[in-house]
C-alpha cells in the first residue's frame, strides 16, 4: 500500500475563496493509500514547505501531492523540498486546482467536488509512479542569431562579447536591417546610419561573430544546448573569398534601371549591386532576375571587369550545418502594404486610398529615404510623381493599426512618435512648406517623447488634426485629402502635394514559417509569442530560443536594443553551465513487444527515435525495433499516442498512469 | 505494363482467362526457382474440395508446376510475410502472388519497415475478380457471384510487380454495391446511424478473425490483449466489442489497401469493409491520399508539411 501525502494549498483566498479547502484534504484523507492530508494557507511559503518535510518524515510518506497552483507555477519548489525530505522529486507532482478549478469557477460546492476529482487523479499518478532520475546533457556554448538588423547586430555583439562564439545569419545580402535605411532617429534626430554602421562594421570585425549573409534557416534539429541548424546560403553569384569591393563591377554593369528595394523603389540600381555604399559585407550580389546574362545568357560584363575573377555565374545554392546550443531570434518587421489583398485575407486593403494606385501617396519608410542624405534626392524632400517639393504635406497616421475592420487591431508603437519626426524634417528642410498630421491619439511614453511630439506640434508648425481620413483623390497635380476634425466637429478638405502614410508594422513575411522551424509559437498576427508576458519576455516557451526586437511585437529602437541585450544576457546564462540537467520525462521503448514499425519516428518531432537492431548470442538479427535517445527527447508523447501496440512510454505519464487516474474517477 | 483496360462486353469472365494466368504464374515461378533468384514462392495451390484453392509456400520448382489462380484464390497473402511466418523472410528472397489488392498491402507494408521491396519477387496478377463468399466454386465469375470488393475495383491492372500474369479484361458496369452502402447510411441520422453499428457490434463474437487475417495487424501484442492496464475489454459485451471495432478502424486509417479479407472471414458477417472504406474516403478528402499505391514513407497521419491546414490553431 503506498503512503501519499497530499497538501491542500489556500493560495491566501486565490483557491479557497471557491474551494472549500478543508473538505479537499479531508476527502483526500479517505483516497486508500494516502496517509496524510491537510490544508495550509501558503503551502509554497517556507512554514508551508516545512510542513511537507515535516509530514514526509513522520508520516513515512512514499510519494506528495501538492494540491495548489499549476505545475509551471511552483513544481520545481515543491520538488525541491521533497527532495530535501528524501524523496524522490518525480514523486511529487502538482493537482492544479487553481488555474484548472478556482479560477475559472464560481459555484463552491462544483468547485469544490472538481478539486476532489482533481487530487484523487494525482494521487493515481503518483501512486504507479517510478523514481526518475535526471537526465544531463551538454551545452554546445555557440549562439544563432537570425537576423541582421539593430535586434541581431546588438545580440550577436552582446554574446560575442562575452567570449562565445556566434553564428549572424541574415536573408539580405546586407545587414543592418531597416534602422539603415532610416534618416533620423527620434527622438534625438540623430543619424540612424551614423549610429548604425560602426556596430555593423563592429560585427564584420568581431573575431567571434560568423557572419552569413544572403543566406536562411532551412532545417532546424534538436534542443536546448544542442541544436543543428541548416543554413542555405542563396547563390550570391559573387565569390566571397575572392571579392575585393571595389565595385567595378557596378560602375560597369549595363542593366542601370532597376528600382532599387533600400530606397522603397524609389532609386536605381544595376543588376550586380551591394544594397547601399556601406553595405557589410560589401560584396555585391547579382540579382538574376534582372541580370541580361542569367536571362539571355549574352553579356558577362561583370565576370570580364572583374579583377580577382570573383563573379561566378555557376554558382549554386548551398548548404551547410552549424551546432549551437541557443537560438535568438531577430527577425524584424515588414510595413503593411495598403494594397488590395487576395481574397479571403483577413487583412484588408485600403479601397478608399486607391490602393496605393495615386504616386504621391507614400509610406513613412519612403519619406525616410526622401529625407536622407544618402537617399534617391540627396536629402530633399521631392515627390515621386514629377520631381517637385511637395508645399502641403499632409500625413496620416494609423493606416492598417488599431482598425480592427480591416483586420488588425494592434498599435504598431512608433508611427506616433516617427510622424512628428516627419513633420519637422519636412520643417527644416521645406521652410514654406506646411505639414498636416491626421491622428487618432498621439502615443508618446518613453523618455523624451512626448517633448519631442510637443515641439512638433508647438515649435515646428505641424498642424495636427485630430481625426481620420475617408478618402483620398488625385485632382490634377493634388491629392484631395477629406478628413474630419472631430475636435472642431467639421468636415475638412486639404488639397495636398504629398500624403504620407503610417502605415502598420507587421511581421515579416514567413515568419510563420520560421516559427514552425524552430518550433516556437506565434501569434494570430504572425509576431512571436514570448513565454510570459511579463515575466519571461524574451524567451520562447521552446527553451533555447530567444526573442529580440519586432519579431515579437512593434517595437522602437531603445526597446529593441534593450531587448536584443536581454536575449544575449539569457544566452550567457545559458552558457555559463557545461552541463544542462534535463527532466527525465522522456519515453522508453518496450523492446519485446515493438514489432519495428517506426510510426514513432515518423511523428517524432524532436527526431529522437532511432532504429536498433536487436540480435541474438549468435549475433543474427532477432529484429528491428525503436529507440528513444533520452538526450534528444522532449517528452511530448507523441509517439506514445501514435504507437499501435503501446509499446513506447513517456516516464511520468505512463499508460498504466493515466488509466489508473481515469479510472479513480 | 502489357495491360490494356479493354471493357468487357460479355456478362462472365470465361474460365480459360484463368487457366492462362495460371499457365502464366507456373512458368515464372518454375523459373525463378530453377534460376535461384527466390528460395521460395507464396501462392496459391488447389483446395482439397473441387473448385476450391489455398494458400501454401512451395520451395521447389515441381511442386511451382501445380501452383494455380482461379477465382477462388480469394486470400491476400502478404499475411504469409509477418507475423507468425515471419520466419518465410528468413528464408531468402520469396516469390509472392499478388492481387492488385493484396499488392496495396505489400506496399503499406514496406512503408511500416515490415518488408523490403528486395527480399520479394512479386508475381502480380492481372486480375479480373475472384468469387464472393456465397458463389459457388464451379460457376464463372458474373456480376451475381464476384466479390464486393471486386465491383469498385481500381487496381485490376497491379503495377510496380516483377512479373506480371495475364491481361485482364474485367467485367464492365457493375453496380458499385459498397459505395451505395456508405451512400445510404452517411444519409441516416446520427441515431439510426449510430443502432446500425450497435447492432452490428453487438453480434461480435470477438473471435478476431479479423485481426488475424488483417495484414496490417502485424504487432505482437495487440494493443486490445493487454491487461496491464486494460485499453480494451477483451470478453464479447457491447462496451468491449464497440471499442475493438473502432481501435481497428482507427489503426487501419490511413493504411488499409482494401483487401477486405476481415469482412470475408467474419463468421458473424459484420461489414468490415464499411468502415475501412469510409476511413479511405476520409482520407482521400481531407489529404487526398490513397493507402498503399507506393510505398509510402509517411502516410498523411504520421507526418506534418508546413502547408498543412493550420486554420485550426490560430
Amino acid at each position: 500500500m503506498s503512503r501519499i501525502g497530499v497538501f491542500v494549498c489556500h493560495c491566501g483566498e486565490n483557491i479557497s475563496r471557491t474551494v472549500d479547502v478543508e473538505q479537499v484534504a479531508s476527502a483526500a484523507g479517505e483516497i486508500p493509500g494516502v496517509a496524510y492530508a491537510c490544508d495550509y494557507k501558503y503551502m509554497c511559503s517556507d512554514p508551508g514547505q516545512n510542513l511537507l518535510k515535516k509530514a514526509v518524515a513522520e508520516h513515512k510518506l512514499d510519494g506528495v501531492v501538492v494540491a495548489a497552483c499549476s505545475p509551471r507555477m511552483h513544481e520545481k519548489t515543491f520538488r525541491k523540498a521533497a527532495s530535501a525530505a528524501g524523496l524522490n522529486p518525480y514523486l511529487c507532482d502538482m493537482a492544479n486546482i487553481r488555474e484548472h478549478c478556482s479560477w475559472v469557477h464560481e459555484d463552491k460546492k462544483l468547485a469544490t467536488a472538481k478539486a476532489s476529482d482533481i487530487v484523487k487523479l494525482m494521487v493515481e499518478r503518483v501512486k504507479k509512479g517510478k523514481s526518475l532520475a535526471p537526465i544531463t546533457v551538454p551545452v554546445t556554448k555557440r549562439a544563432l542569431v537570425i537576423g541582421g538588423g539593430i535586434a541581431g547586430i546588438q545580440a550577436a555583439l552582446d554574446i560575442a562579447d562575452a567570449g562565445h562564439q556566434v553564428v549572424l545569419v541574415e536573408r539580405e545580402p546586407s545587414i543592418g536591417g531597416h534602422m539603415a535605411q532610416l534618416s533620423e532617429t527620434f527622438p534625438t534626430l540623430d543619424c540612424s546610419q551614423c549610429i548604425m554602421t560602426p556596430k555593423m562594421v563592429d560585427v564584420a570585425n568581431h573575431p567571434n561573430i560568423t557572419l552569413h549573409t544572403y543566406s536562411e534557416i532551412e532545417k532546424v534539429e534538436g534542443y536546448i544546448g544542442n541544436f543543428q541548424v541548416t543554413l542555405k546560403h542563396k547563390a550570391r553569384s559573387v565569390d566571397e573569398s575572392k571579392c575585393t569591393g571595389c565595385g567595378i563591377c557596378m560602375t560597369k554593369c549595363p542593366k542601370k534601371k532597376i528600382p532599387n528595394e533600400f530606397d522603397q523603389g524609389h532609386g536605381l540600381r544595376t543588376a550586380i549591386y551591394v544594397p547601399f555604399p556601406q553595405a557589410v559585407p560589401n560584396t555585391p550580389v547579382i540579382d538574376r532576375e534582372n541580370c541580361t546574362m542569367f536571362q539571355s545568357g549574352k553579356c558577362g560584363v561583370c565576370a570580364k571587369v572583374c579583377g580577382p575573377g570573383a563573379v561566378d555565374y555557376q554558382q549554386e545554392d548551398r548548404f551547410s550545418v552549424e551546432a549551437v546550443g541557443a537560438v535568438v531570434v531577430a527577425t524584424g518587421f515588414k510595413l503593411y502594404s495598403i494594397d488590395r489583398k487576395p481574397e479571403g485575407s483577413p487583412i484588408q486593403g485600403y479601397g478608399e486610398f486607391g490602393y496605393g494606385a495615386i504616386p504621391d501617396v507614400i509610406d513613412g519608410m519612403t519619406f525616410e529615404r526622401l529625407a536622407s542624405a544618402s537617399g534617391p534626392t540627396g536629402g530633399k524632400i521631392l515627390r515621386p510623381s514629377d520631381g517637385k517639393e511637395p508645399k502641403q504635406v499632409v500625413f496620416i497616421q494609423c493606416v492598417g493599426s488599431r482598425a480592427r475592420e480591416k483586420g488588425i487591431s494592434y498599435c504598431s508603437k512608433v508611427c506616433c512618435m516617427y510622424t512628428a519626426k516627419h513633420t519637422m524634417l519636412y520643417h527644416h528642410k521645406v521652410h514654406d512648406g506646411q505639414a498636416y498630421v491626421f491622428f487618432m491619439d498621439a502615443r508618446t511614453p518613453g523618455k523624451g517623447y512626448d517633448e519631442f511630439w510637443r515641439r512638433a506640434v508647438e515649435e515646428e508648425e505641424a498642424v495636427y488634426i485630430r481625426g481620420m481620413v475617408s478618402r483620398l483623390y488625385q485632382k490634377g497635380e493634388k491629392i484631395v485629402v477629406m478628413g474630419s476634425d472631430i475636435q472642431v466637429g467639421v468636415q475638412v478638405e486639404i488639397e495636398a502635394d504629398l500624403v504620407v502614410l503610417a502605415t502598420a508594422v507587421q511581421a515579416q513575411d514567413g515568419a510563420d514559417l520560421l516559427a514552425q522551424k524552430l518550433g516556437i509559437s506565434y501569434d494570430k498576427y504572425n509576431f512571436y509569442s514570448e513565454a510570459h508576458a511579463k515575466l519571461k519576455p524574451v524567451e520562447c516557451a521552446t527553451a533555447g530560443i530567444y526573442l529580440a526586437g519586432a519579431c515579437q511585437g512593434p517595437k522602437d529602437i531603445p526597446d529593441t536594443v534593450s531587448q536584443a541585450s536581454a536575449a544575449a544576457a539569457k544566452v550567457m546564462t545559458l552558457f555559463s553551465k557545461d552541463q544542462l540537467e534535463r527532466d527525465p520525462v522522456v519515453a522508453k521503448v518496450n523492446e519485446k513487444y515493438c514489432v519495428g514499425c517506426l510510426a514513432c519516428k515518423k511523428v517524432c518531432p524532436y527526431g529522437a527515435v532511432e532504429e536498433k537492431e536487436i540480435r541474438d548470442r549468435q549475433g543474427n538479427l532477432v529484429k528491428v525495433v525503436a529507440y528513444v535517445n533520452p538526450g534528444v527527447c522532449g517528452g511530448c508523447g507523441t509517439c506514445q499516442a501514435t504507437c499501435p501496440s503501446k509499446s513506447v512510454e513517456l516516464d511520468g505519464y505512463t499508460d498504466e498512469q493515466i488509466m489508473a487516474m481515469i479510472e479513480s474517477l | 505494363m502489357n495491360a490494356k483496360a479493354n471493357k468487357n462486353q460479355s456478362s462472365c469472365i470465361e474460365p480459360s482467362y484463368y487457366q492462362a494466368v495460371t499457365q502464366a504464374i507456373r512458368t515464372q515461378a518454375v523459373q525463378v526457382l530453377k534460376d535461384g533468384t527466390v528460395a521460395g514462392v507464396v501462392g496459391y495451390l488447389p483446395g482439397r474440395r473441387k473448385g476450391t484453392a489455398r494458400p501454401a509456400l512451395i520451395t521447389t520448382p515441381e511442386e511451382a508446376e501445380k501452383l494455380i489462380f482461379s477465382p477462388a484464390c480469394v486470400n491476400n497473402l502478404s499475411v504469409y510475410l509477418t507475423k507468425s511466418k515471419k520466419g518465410v523472410l528468413k528464408q531468402g528472397r520469396i516469390g509472392i502472388v499478388a492481387k492488385g489488392c493484396d499488392m496495396r498491402a505489400l506496399a503499406g507494408l514496406m512503408g511500416e519497415s515490415q518488408i523490403k521491396r528486395e527480399d520479394l519477387f512479386i508475381i502480380a496478377v492481372d486480375c479480373a475478380g475472384v468469387y464472393g463468399s456465397r458463389a459457388e466454386r464451379s460457376e464463372s465469375v458474373t456480376e451475381a457471384n464476384i466479390a464486393r470488393k471486386c465491383h469498385e475495383c481500381t487496381v485490376h491492372h497491379p503495377e510496380g510487380a516483377d512479373f506480371v500474369a495475364g491481361a485482364a479484361t474485367e467485367l464492365s458496369g457493375l453496380t458499385p454495391l459498397e459505395a451505395e452502402e456508405m451512400a445510404r447510411i452517411e444519409a441516416l441520422p446520427q441515431a439510426e446511424r449510430w443502432a446500425f453499428w450497435k447492432e452490428h457490434f453487438s453480434r461480435c463474437i470477438r473471435c478476431m478473425a479479423c485481426r488475424q487475417v488483417c495484414p496490417f495487424c502485424y504487432c505482437e501484442q495487440c494493443l486490445c490483449d493487454k491487461n496491464r492496464p486494460q485499453a480494451v475489454e477483451n470478453s464479447p459485451r457491447p462496451a468491449g466489442n464497440t471499442a475493438w471495432h473502432i481501435v481497428r478502424a482507427m489503426h487501419l486509417a490511413g493504411r488499409c489497401g482494401g483487401c477486405a479479407e476481415c469482412e470475408r472471414v467474419c463468421p458473424m458477417d459484420i461489414p468490415l469493409n464499411l468502415l475501412n472504406r469510409r476511413m479511405a474516403k476520409e482520407l482521400k478528402e481531407l489529404y487526398d491520399y490513397e493507402a498503399g499505391l507506393a510505398p509510402a514513407e509517411k502516410g498523411p497521419l504520421n507526418q506534418y508539411k508546413e502547408d498543412d491546414d493550420q486554420s485550426f490553431i490560430k
